[in-house]
């Protein structure tokens, strides 16, 4: 079956005139369905009646008019919120009422996506919250922390469309303290540029610290039988036999009864056996008596090559006493801004399990995120050295900020529950869990930063210190005239503005600033200004007009690295060559090999796939123990790996819908549970035909989005699925619609719950497609796992869990789609979905078209999607964009 | 500054009292040829929370309107104030669709396709409305705050920076954090008059710039790009007016901050309780009479100790259960906040003995009721800053424009406007 079900309903009742004047564009609402409103509504609303003064009789099932459009949202509206027909009518056949709402709701998404195209328009916008950033890397050579800006990204719209991007005063005046913050940044890279620094911390540091901590609790629990002696040898004195009465009446536990020793004549205070804090120093006399963890650090201190190193584990006491869940050291705050490398000599024990011969790096041990996870491969006897680069700004001044950590990947629920973990390991081998990961030491360098390309600091020929008495003012104005340049994307700067920059660093300099502060001052402005803010692409009205070549450069760059052009690129835009197709093409290849090529992949498929509601939840860490924080930052980046794999290698889409591998790390091969994967980085890992993964269905983090953290939605995930692989999204959930409440509370499967939904017609309009696609996903878990078996338990009248009525079921995957094929489970529902590569394909080229133009596709760019899907080699993705570059429209403002 | 004349105003929920000017003394001195005989000046507040309420047990019946109805549980952390607000039932906007923006439209009533050519589009919000005119006599024209972090969505608000819209119906950013509002309200900076003032001119010369550098880019540009451009110019010309208030500000000082510095960052619940709490300094100090605050929800339900995901609550229809629990604790928690705040607005004084609640009108709602119901918004009144009906279930025409009380609330407190939004036209019958 090559035509989709889904093509197939589109034209039953969606169509779209395509004349030549595109401004009269307009949707078709089927004229079938005025039986419907015929038999259901106009007996009312006609010409005669006109109740509540509308018709339905006249309504014109051409949509072109936002008039036309607001009629038929009122039949969309009464019809869903039940309000029509009033409840003392005859009430419409519950299947046809669904048809119809569906066709109805379908068709106001496309009248409004009609009514609102831009017709092929590209309006002139502003650089968005990444292209800003990435602007200020090209031409400073730093990284600023731009977050304060507003994030640009809307529902149902890229980043990049213009129209949606808007300016406040607030964001100007935000301009200008980011561009100076950038500009500081820069000059502290370049005037450090050739710092080189190195620190090692050894890490036995941490054993000596072991050592004395043991020696201290036996200290104290020597002092305290010497106390608890005292206290016993007073009670048993017949001068106390009555206090002793009552007190054991009192109390059952000795401790407690040691704890009123004031009231026992002659017992000795725990103050004079050394306990003086200003607590009860009788708990602390207590509690020393009971060292909890002392025959585990014993233990520790029997391990090999303390003396040489530390080994890491869980936290067992509190971090200011004893670091034992992490190793930490500081960058000295001295050390200038830049580029920095971290590195770790470690070895692990070959017998623990492979989970756990994993070190997670982060900055800010007590609160900071992991940013990467590492696996030891190397034996205690062998240890080998890791390297992690990373990067600290001026920014980074605060001891958290400098403070660089390594742990034992673990999750956050062990961390925060380290005495259950060390409990449950106690238990099984009597001492708590065992040491698996050894560090010698680690070190910090400082590398120099000479190869850094900053063309914005190049161009500035006066010095960038303080030392020089006089400033050569030609040198600064052609300062200010080549950095303007560079930061206008070639543009020249007029004179005027020019002058005035001369003005304004000449009254900073007046007013007793010094040389660079007036500078950074001035050049801050440059980069408020609209010639740098806004992408322009001048033209003359309603005339669509070729781009000239610097256009077309920038434009390019923009799409493929979110960042202006390079000096290649640029030279080419200039010459005119870039015009010719081949060149275009090697141009194209160029920048999608660069590095910088990660910026498309990723702020394009976080909007393409809608991965903004992986930031919504918060997985149940008790409930989903392996999904700790490693876990959580590599599956978001298995979607991105595996994009961007597919680009570098010019893939078909369809492997993003079903594919006989995965591109996993070390991390994510624990998880899934597949062998044999030791790489820290993303590789290519081959899955059996019977695997659930391979392809975005089998993703973690797909699954983690279509839930809530600690159940799946089915709902969710259905829709997501339609919007997104079969390019067939579903109305938005309409509102005022009446509520089922009937089976509240019930014990019932997830399947009954969601079915519920399709009681009404207006849900089931579009339910009965959404529904059956995430029963077929409830084999993962919310976390993505896979799962056989799911329970609930309904809430009691106390709010707990009610363990009796709690309901279990064995998972069924199977069903059908709407008006479509049947699958059996799983497996099936996924060739199924991967048979709709077209589909899919048709929804990546619009985002694409979109993304790359920066404004909302329409009707006019119908015939290059259909290029781009029938004209690439089975949907090869380089292929795709290939196409979208070479065309007319890419290259016409 | 005259030291002697602060008085110590004692505010009865706050533990300690702090050494402060009453509102008027501050207006008096700030604007010091106004009459003191004058009246203490009206006040507007808006406040919003995403995602609705529980309907079955936030809302009094339905059938029983007027002062004497049961208060349903989730107000009854209100119930000292019954007397001193009242549920209004029945409004709603017309032009709302959208099942999960609970604030984009709320102070707009407007229809987000009501231009062609364009997916969506906004106008100017109530509160806006009424700071064009009152803020002409305060510091900040009007403060729209923030609680709901614009980079985190699923906080029910839908799109927006604020509940703020400006004139061209473009959203106004808001303060995000009590920290941020309290240093805008009383830091002073550590700068001189007249460093200040070569700061005045520095930033004009600024401005100079970059609009020179507008005009030389717009003259190549077509019709729609140089309207894209000219959001650019206005945004300046904001900046303008802003630096002409600053200049008619400068002699006067900031006021003496009447609390203590918030902390940087607070659990939701704390975190809404901060923001009341600079509320209440803003009006006090008068720097301003207009605010509007998006409150948090999903960091609130984290502090009360709620794990349920906020949408999945506002859906608790269905399954009940652990969500209805979390909607029901979400609808106390709202209201017991809610009523600390009534409690301080009754107890700050302004200098003719009357209280900061005599002369201020609070909204509290949101545009969607629960779930994806946009009709009979959840909508609470209090305050006699424009004379309505207090202590009472008010029930008004089924689909009545939510614009209309807007419209009633901005007459009422001397706002001159004859329509606002969608309105049709003010409700005489919520009147006192």
């Amino acid at each position: 079956m090559k035509v989709t079900f889904l093509v197939v309903c589109m034209a039953s009742f969606f169509a779209v005139s395509l004349s030549a004047d595109e401004k009269s564009s307009h949707t078709l609402f089927d004229i079938k369905n005025k039986t419907f409103l015929e038999d259901n509504c106009q007996r009312c609303h006609n010409a005669k009646k006109k109740k509540g003064k509308f018709r339905v009789d006249n309504l014109s099932y051409k949509i072109d008019s936002n008039l036309t459009a607001a009629s038929w949202q009122k039949i969309l509206d009464s019809l869903n919120s039940n309000e029509m027909p009033p409840e003392d009518e005859d009430q419409p056949d519950g299947n046809k009422k669904a048809d119809f709402l569906d066709a109805l709701a379908n068709t106001m998404v496309k009248a409004r996506k009609s009514l609102s195209s831009q017709n092929g328009v590209i309006t002139m916008r502003r650089l968005n919250r990444r292209e800003y950033s990435n602007s200020l890397r090209e031409l400073l050579g730093v990284e600023i922390n731009v977050m304060e800006l507003p994030g640009d990204t809307s529902p149902g719209g890229f980043d990049t469309v213009g129209s949606n991007l808007f300016m406040s005063s607030n964001q100007i005046e935000q301009y200008l303290s980011l561009g100076k913050e950038a500009l500081v940044e820069a000059f502290i890279w370049k005037n450090s540029q050739n710092v080189k620094k190195k620190l090692r911390f050894e890490a036995e540091k941490l054993s000596e610290k072991y050592k004395k901590y043991i020696a201290k609790i036996i200290d104290a629990k020597a002092r305290a039988e010497r106390w608890k002696a005292g206290v016993e040898a007073a009670m048993a004195k017949p001068e106390n036999k009555a206090i002793m009465v009552k007190l054991k009446k009192e109390f059952k536990h000795d401790s407690k009864i040691r704890r009123q020793w004031a009231q026992i004549k002659g017992a000795p205070a725990p103050e004079d056996f050394g306990f003086n804090t200003k607590e009860n120093n009788s708990d602390k006399a207590n509690s020393a008596l009971r060292p909890y963890y002392l025959e585990y650090f014993q233990h520790y201190m029997t391990l090999p090559n303390i003396d040489r190193g530390a080994y890491l584990t869980i936290p067992t006491v509190h971090p200011s006493v004893l670091p034992t869940g992490y190793l930490e050291f500081q960058k000295p705050h001295s050390w200038p801004a830049g580029n920095y490398i971290v590195r770790i000599k470690a070895g692990a024990d070959q017998k623990a399990p492979k989970d756990r011969r994993l070190l997670e790096f982060g900055v800010n041990a007590a609160h900071g995120k992991v940013m990467s996870t590492h696996e030891v491969t190397a034996p205690l006897d062998n240890p080998q050295v890791i390297e992690i680069p990373i990067t600290f700004t001026r920014k980074h001044t605060s001891h958290q900020s400098r403070q660089v950590f390594f742990r034992e990947k673990a999750s956050d629920y062990y961390l925060s529950n380290p005495r259950r973990v060390f409990n449950k390991a106690k238990k099984e081998n009597k001492l708590g869990l065992e040491y698996v990961l050894w560090v010698d030491w680690m070190e910090i360098e400082r590398l120099p930063n000479t190869h850094i390309v900053a063309p914005g600091i190049e161009a500035l020929e006066v010095p960038l210190d303080n030392k020089a008495k006089n400033i050569d003012q030609k040198a600064l104005r052609r300062s200010f005239e080549n950095f303007s340049q560079i930061a206008f994307r070639g543009e020249k700067a007029p004179k005027e503005f020019i002058d005035r920059l001369m003005n304004i660093y000449a009254e900073q300099r007046e007013n007793k600033s010094k040389h660079v502060d007036a500078l950074q001052y001035t050049l801050s402005i440059v980069l408020a200004s609209p010639m740098f803010i806004y992408i322009s692409e001048p033209s003359e009205d309603k005339k669509a007009r070729a781009l000239t070549g610097e256009e077309l450069a920038t434009r390019l760059a923009f799409f493929l690295w979110g960042a202006p052009a390079d000096k290649q690129l640029t030279q080419l835009g200039k010459s005119g060559e870039l015009f010719k197709s081949k060149v275009l093409k090697s141009e194209t290849k160029r920048l999608l090999d660069d590095p910088r090529s990660s910026d498309f992949v990723h702020s394009f498929s976080y909007q393409w796939l809608g991965l903004d509601r992986l930031a919504f939840f918060e997985a149940d860490v008790k409930k989903f123990l392996k999904f700790d924080d490693s876990v959580k930052v590599n599956a978001k980046r298995e979607i991105y790996e595996t994009i961007s794999y597919t680009l570098r290698n010019n893939l078909s889409l369809k492997n993003l819908l079903k594919s006989d591998y995965v591109i996993i790390n070390n991390v994510m091969a624990n998880f899934y549970g597949i062998p044999g994967v030791n790489s820290d980085e993303f590789i290519k890992v081959p899955v059996p035909e019977d695997s659930p993964r391979g392809g975005l269905l089998g993703m973690s983090a797909i699954h983690l989005m279509g839930g809530n953290g600690d159940e799946s939605n089915p709902v969710e995930r259905g829709v997501w699925v339609l919007k997104k692989l079969l390019n067939d999204p579903p109305p938005p959930a309409p509102a005022n619609v009446p509520l089922i409440t009937r089976l509240a509370n019930k014990a019932l499967t997830t399947r009954e719950k969601v079915t519920m939904h399709q009681e009404l017609p207006q849900c089931k309009s579009c339910h009965r497609k959404i529904d059956p696609i995430g029963f077929g996903l409830e084999n993962f878990d919310a976390v993505g796992q896979w799962r056989t078996e799911n329970s609930y338990h309904p809430l009691g009248k106390n709010g707990k869990r009610d363990k009796k009525r709690v309901k279990k079921w064995t998972i069924d995957s199977s069903g059908a789609l709407h008006k479509g094929p049947s699958f059996k489970d799983y497996f099936e529902l996924r060739d199924i979905i991967a048979s709709k590569a077209d589909a899919f394909s048709h929804g990546f080229s619009q985002s694409l078209v979109e993304y790359a133009l920066g404004r909302p596709s329409g009707i006019s760019d119908e015939m290059l999607i259909e290029k781009m899907v029938k004209g690439s080699k089975s949907h090869a993705m380089r292929d795709m964009i290939h196409i979208l570059v070479s065309s007319k429209t890419f290259k016409t403002k | 500054m005259n030291t002697t004349r602060r008085q110590f105003l004692r505010s009865s929920s706050a533990l300690i009292a702090l050494p402060v000017f009453s509102s008027f003394e501050h207006k008096a001195f700030a604007a010091a040829k106004k009459s003191k005989n004058q009246l203490p000046p009206k006040r507007l507040m808006f406040l919003s929370f995403g995602w609705g309420v529980t309907e079955e047990s936030w809302y009094p019946d339905i059938n029983t309107p007027g002062a004497d109805y049961k208060l349903p549980d989730g107000l009854s952390p209100l119930k000292r104030h019954k007397k001193d607000f009242s549920v209004i039932q029945g409004l709603y906007n017309k032009h709302s669709h959208d099942g999960h923006s609970g604030s984009t439209f709320w102070l707009t009533g407007a229809n987000r396709y009501s231009q062609a050519g364009v997916s969506f589009t906004n106008s100017v919000s109530a509160d806006q409305v009424a700071a064009q005119q009152f803020g002409r006599h305060t510091r900040f024209t009007s403060m729209p705050l923030n609680g709901s972090h614009p980079k985190i969505s699923g906080d029910g608000h839908g799109e927006g920076l604020s509940l703020a819209w400006d004139n061209s119906g473009k959203p106004v950013a808001g303060y995000n954090s009590p920290f941020a509002a309290y240093h805008k309200l009383f830091s002073k900076g550590d700068v001189s008059i007249d460093q200040l003032k070569t700061m005045l001119n520095q930033k004009r010369s600024i401005l100079d710039t970059i609009q020179g550098n507008a005009k030389y880019l717009q003259k190549k540009l077509g019709k729609n790009d140089s309207l894209k451009l000219d959001e650019y110019l206005a945004s300046i010309r904001d900046i303008e007016t802003r630096l002409v208030k600053e200049e008619q500000w400068f002699d006067i000082p900031k006021p003496k901050a009447t609390l203590k510095e918030p902390p940087k960052e607070a659990d939701g619940k704390q975190d809404i309780k901060l923001m009341y709490d600079i509320m209440i300094a803003a009006l006090q100090t008068d720097s301003t009479r207009v605010i509007t605050y998006r409150q948090p929800v999903r960091t609130l339900l984290k502090s009360i100790g709620v794990n349920v995901n906020q949408h999945d609550m506002s859906h608790y229809h269905q399954t009940r259960a652990e969500k209805l629990d979390a909607s029901e604790r979400r609808d106390k928690a709202q209201s017991a906040l809610l009523s600390g705040l009534l409690d301080k607005l009754k107890s700050t004084k302004e200098a003719d003995g009357s209280s900061l609640y005599d002369h201020t009108s609070l909204v509290y709602g949101s545009n969607i009721r629960t779930g994806h119901s946009l009709d009979n918004c959840p909508t609470i009144v209090a305050g006699g800053g424009a004379k309505i009906k207090m202590g009472e279930n008010l029930v008004v025409r089924k689909d009545t424009p939510l614009c209309n009380l807007w419209l009633t609330l901005l007459k009422e407190s001397g706002v001159k406007v004859d329509k606002h939004g969608d309105s049709t036209g003010v409700l005489d019958e919520i009147k006192a």
